[in-house]
């Protein structure tokens, strides 16, 4: 039955995001909205808390703040950074199976600077 | 036959201006202006409190976290664990809600983590859920209730009447001026979106007013008209001072797709609430918000909020500072005299709301006038910001663009700005662009802060402008 309602409720999904091209159902996804991937998403990140929670659009991480590098899951648990920014991680391969590979966002110029 | 006339006139008479009676609060009529009129066509009497079944549920610093719940009984009022030294907040829901739903106990709850008080939350869910009309009536006998209440705590513990303080959300608003009403010089009430249809335009004997309290604030979020809008709150002006956050129409996070609404991140409930009402009800989660971080909640004095965001006015806060919206506007001297004062501002669009206004000038150099867009982010003793878009179209050297931006986070005194560029088109030509000068003004105290760059950048790369050496 749920699975049913389910199918229902991707259908209707799917009828109803044909003629919407400015705020989709599937693509052009709001902060806040549910998502499967981050191409969804106008912020490019779909975000989840844990394996198990339901994944949805937020905004980029800011400068400082923890990150993912760009992986091919298409979620992730902490966002990828804003422009002009790096991720700066340290990749395993551990790390990439489990998209763990946490960083701090970082700006390279900055770094040069330092050096 | 005269008396035939006159016995018909007063039978028309009683008909239309019907009356009841309630032990201590009074008898309640359907006379003018409480229908019959154009706002308040259908005429219902208020329903017996019995019927109505009003329940007061207590909060404390001794039980923070369980309520008491207490009654008229002198009894259990002594008995309960009420201060009376302390200041009192009843939290009054509207149309279809209950007293035990969770944002009123959370907002005791939140209120108890940074101050001394009584919280008590009003529950008269069996008056409200029925037809608009009638619970638009009974809450006169809600807030009769309240009022005796208030009445009962004032011999009891001989309490002042400016120790109390009632917050009603959308019918519950309406409710607490009756409360005001009924109680001279009551400390204070706040109107979270207060209800439209039956309010909206009616004298104010019905409706919440400046009169109402020595202190009335609102928060207006679903200001839309009724028909053909939905929108259930009133954009009249009706306290001391009236907050129209995000123009007071529209909240953002509220235009999300019906999947998305309603799998709400606290839960399908809260979910399919917002789905129902979701700008009716951020008025409340926005005050929920204020409780802990008034600074966030700053109202900018402005006439409409055309002119507060499109144009962009209204920017810094006047010399008598700003008043910050919900649980703290009663920090704002009101000029003697005054009422209905607009404000405006902007709030996130999920948990947590509270925004931060600067006003930005930017003039920028580079080769040749290309498309693209700009963003910004400030960096201060407090951390960072995010990169905010604060232009896109036509980016021509030597020009000075002046936005608003309103930041997540304060951001402390500015220490440095960063500037980005793109246009998403791979240019052969590879153009620069940099930014020469970054003016920034704080929007809560007008200070002013200058940054200068010289260096040019590519496309993706930030410049960091440090302060103007003189």
């Amino acid at each position: 039955m749920k699975a049913v309602a389910l199918l229902a409720m991707c259908m209707l999904a799917v009828a109803l995001a044909a003629p919407a091209q400015e705020k989709g159902l599937i693509l052009n996804l709001d902060i806040g909205e549910l998502c499967v991937n981050s191409l969804q998403c106008k912020s490019s990140c779909c975000h989840r808390k844990n394996g198990l929670s339901l994944a949805r659009c937020a905004p980029q991480a800011k400068e400082n703040q923890e990150c993912s590098p760009k992986t091919l899951y298409g979620t992730y648990y902490h966002c990828t950074c804003e422009s002009g920014l790096k991720c700066d991680s340290d990749i395993t391969i551990g790390g990439s199976i489990t998209n763990t590979n946490f960083g701090f966002c970082v700006d390279p110029n900055d770094k040069q600077a330092a050096d | 036959m005269l008396l035939v006339w006159s016995a018909t006139l007063l039978l028309l008479g009683f008909a239309q201006g019907a009356e009841v009676c309630y032990e201590n609060l009074g008898c309640f009529t359907d006379d003018r202006p409480w229908s019959d009129t154009a706002e308040r066509p259908i005429a219902r009497l208020p329903w017996d409190p019995e019927k109505i079944g009003t329940r007061f549920l207590l909060f404390t610093a001794k039980n923070p976290d369980n309520f008491q719940e207490i009654s008229t009984n002198k009894d259990i009022l002594l008995s309960s664990n009420y201060e009376g030294g302390n200041m009192t907040r009843f939290i009054i829901h509207g149309f279809i809600d209950q007293g035990e739903e969770n944002w009123l106990l959370d907002m005791c709850r939140t209120m108890l983590l940074v101050e001394d008080i009584n919280c008590i939350c009003v529950d008269w869910k069996r008056g409200g859920r029925t037809t608009y009309t009638q619970a638009a009536n009974n809450i006169r006998v809600v807030g009769a209730e309240v009022a005796y209440m208030i009445e009962l705590f004032q011999t009891h513990y001989k309490q002042k009447p400016e120790m109390f303080h009632v917050i009603g959300h959308s019918l519950g608003a309406h409710c607490a001026g009756e409360v005001g009403r009924r109680v001279p010089n009551l400390g204070r009430v706040t109107g979270l979106d207060p209800a439209e249809p039956y309010f909206q335009g009616c004298p104010e004997l019905v409706r919440l007013d400046p009169s109402d309290a020595k202190f009335v604030d609102t928060i207006h979020t679903d200001s839309l008209p009724m028909i053909p809008y939905l929108g259930f709150g009133m954009a009249q002006a009706v306290g001391h001072l009236d907050f129209y956050p995000n123009g007071g129409k529209q909240m953002p996070g509220c235009d999300k797709n019906i999947l998305s609404q309603i799998v709400d991140i606290d839960g399908i409930w809260e979910g399919t609430r917002d789905f129902a009402a979701c700008n009716h009800l951020r008025s409340y989660k926005f005050y929920n918000d204020t409780i802990l971080n008034p600074e966030g909640f700053l109202g900018y004095p402005c006439s409409s909020d055309e002119v507060f965001d499109e144009i962009g006015r209204c920017f810094p806060c006047p010399t008598g500072t700003c008043p910050f919206m919900g649980h703290h506007a009663d920090k704002f001297k009101v000029p003697s005299g005054q009422e209905k004062l607009k404000f405006y501002l902007n709030t996130g669009e999920a948990k947590p709301f509270a925004r931060y206004r600067y006003m930005l000038t930017i003039t920028i150099s580079g080769d040749r006038t290309v498309t693209g867009f700009i963003k910004v982010a400030l960096y201060g003793s407090n951390g960072n910001s995010r990169q905010y878009d604060v232009h896109s179209g036509l980016l021509s050297p030597g020009k000075t663009y002046e936005v608003y931006i309103d930041t997540e986070i304060d951001v402390g005194e500015v220490t440095k700005m960063k500037f980005l560029w793109n246009n998403k088109i791979l240019n052969p030509l590879l153009p620069k662009f940099g930014a020469t000068k970054m003016v920034v003004q704080r929007g809560k105290d007008r200070k002013l802060f200058e940054f200068c760059g010289e260096e040019r950048v590519r496309e993706n790369v930030l410049q960091t402008l440090n302060p103007c050496t003189p």
